[in-house]
């Protein structure tokens, strides 16, 4: 099922731009090997979700899928065939922002072959471009 | 037998020169510690990333200084992938030092084979041991992990003269039966849009104080 904040302060928010990179959620953090975006976006709580099925259909309990990003921006959008104006339009969905660096999902528990093939999978269902990063010691 | 890192004093410093010289295949460096003068080095690109690759955290610096020198931080870019300075901190052999250790699993957990799932929840420990004996990672034997068991900090082979400076009730790695997947049929219908805190409350759904 498609995450969505649990409550929020506002229904609406401004589209905003994304500058710069990652300067937090960018390292392995929790698993082995992590998925990372090379470019900066959103990521709707539906291909968040998406991505989430496609690697776990791939894994089949083995390891562990971690997701390293949640969906707290509302998008909004307002019907088709409907006039201009008449103020903003109603939350659609829900997207992850994320900025080039950042680490979507974490695979841990399964060798480096298996973790590259899922991953693949996964990327096919991405808007963004993406690589695999590996965990470093400190 | 420490690795033998070759540096040169370095007088290049800001951010345009230091680019420029990172382009060039080096690294800069600063080197202190023991209450001595700091030291401005640069190192080869290719040679540090050498030391690094074979998880050296003690190395021989030789060259522009010759002193033994750990290493104390190293600063990434945002991929992680190339390294922007290096923090070096002067140690003596016989000198104890806190550093951060890998653990690394070993072997095949019987426990898999039991419907389990590995998960190592601690990927690091942090340990105290002369600067000789440092080492880049610590293995964990998980060939007798069963099911529903755990390894502990306690229960690590730590090398010679070191110390934990973690809990040593810390679980390192254990396994267990894998979560079941949530039915998305199951449980409360999700509400199709979240609380919003702070909004008044329509007529007719409930009154609160």
């Amino acid at each position: 099922m498609a995450q969505m904040p649990k409550r929020v302060k506002h229904r609406k928010c401004q589209r905003r731009r994304i500058k710069g990179n990652a300067t937090r959620g960018n390292r392995v953090t929790f698993g082995d090997f992590g998925l990372q975006t090379t470019e900066g976006g959103w990521i709707s709580a539906a291909t968040i979700e998406a991505g989430r099925i496609a690697a776990q259909q791939y894994l089949r309990n083995e390891g562990q899928l971690y997701i390293r990003i949640f969906p707290h921006k509302p998008i909004t959008s307002i019907p088709l065939e409907t006039r201009m104006g008449k103020g903003k339009g109603e939350p659609d969905y829900w997207a992850a922002v994320v900025k080039p660096g950042t680490i979507l999902y974490e695979i841990g528990g399964v060798t480096e072959e298996a973790a590259r093939l899922c991953f693949a999978r996964l990327a096919h269902k991405l808007p963004v471009r993406v690589r695999m990063a590996r965990r470093r010691s400190a | 037998m420490a690795e033998v890192l070759q540096v040169d004093n370095r007088d290049w410093t800001g951010k345009r020169r230091v680019r420029r010289q990172r382009a060039a295949g080096r690294i800069p460096a600063v080197l202190y510690g023991h209450g001595q003068e700091v030291v401005h080095l640069s190192a080869a690109t290719a040679d540090l990333a050498a030391a690094v690759r074979h998880g050296s955290q003690v190395v021989d610096l030789a060259g522009a200084v010759k002193e033994t020198a750990l290493i104390k931080e190293i600063q990434w870019d945002t991929f992680g992938q190339e390294m922007l300075h290096v923090d070096l901190a002067r140690v003596s052999a016989d000198e104890r030092v806190a550093v951060t250790v890998a653990l690394e699993l070993r072997g095949d957990a019987p426990g898999i084979k039991q419907g389990g799932v590995v998960d190592q929840p601690v990927h690091e420990i942090e340990i105290e041991c002369p600067a000789a004996a440092v080492t880049a990672s610590l293995e964990v034997n998980i060939n007798s992990l069963e099911l529903d068991q755990s390894i502990t900090v306690g229960e690590l082979e730590l090398p010679q003269g070191a110390s934990l400076l973690v809990d040593a009730d810390m679980v390192v790695v254990q396994c267990s039966e894998p979560a079941p997947e949530l039915d998305e049929e199951e449980g409360e219908p999700a509400p199709a849009e979240p609380e919003v805190i702070g909004a008044k409350k329509e007529e007719g759904e409930g009154e609160e104080s």
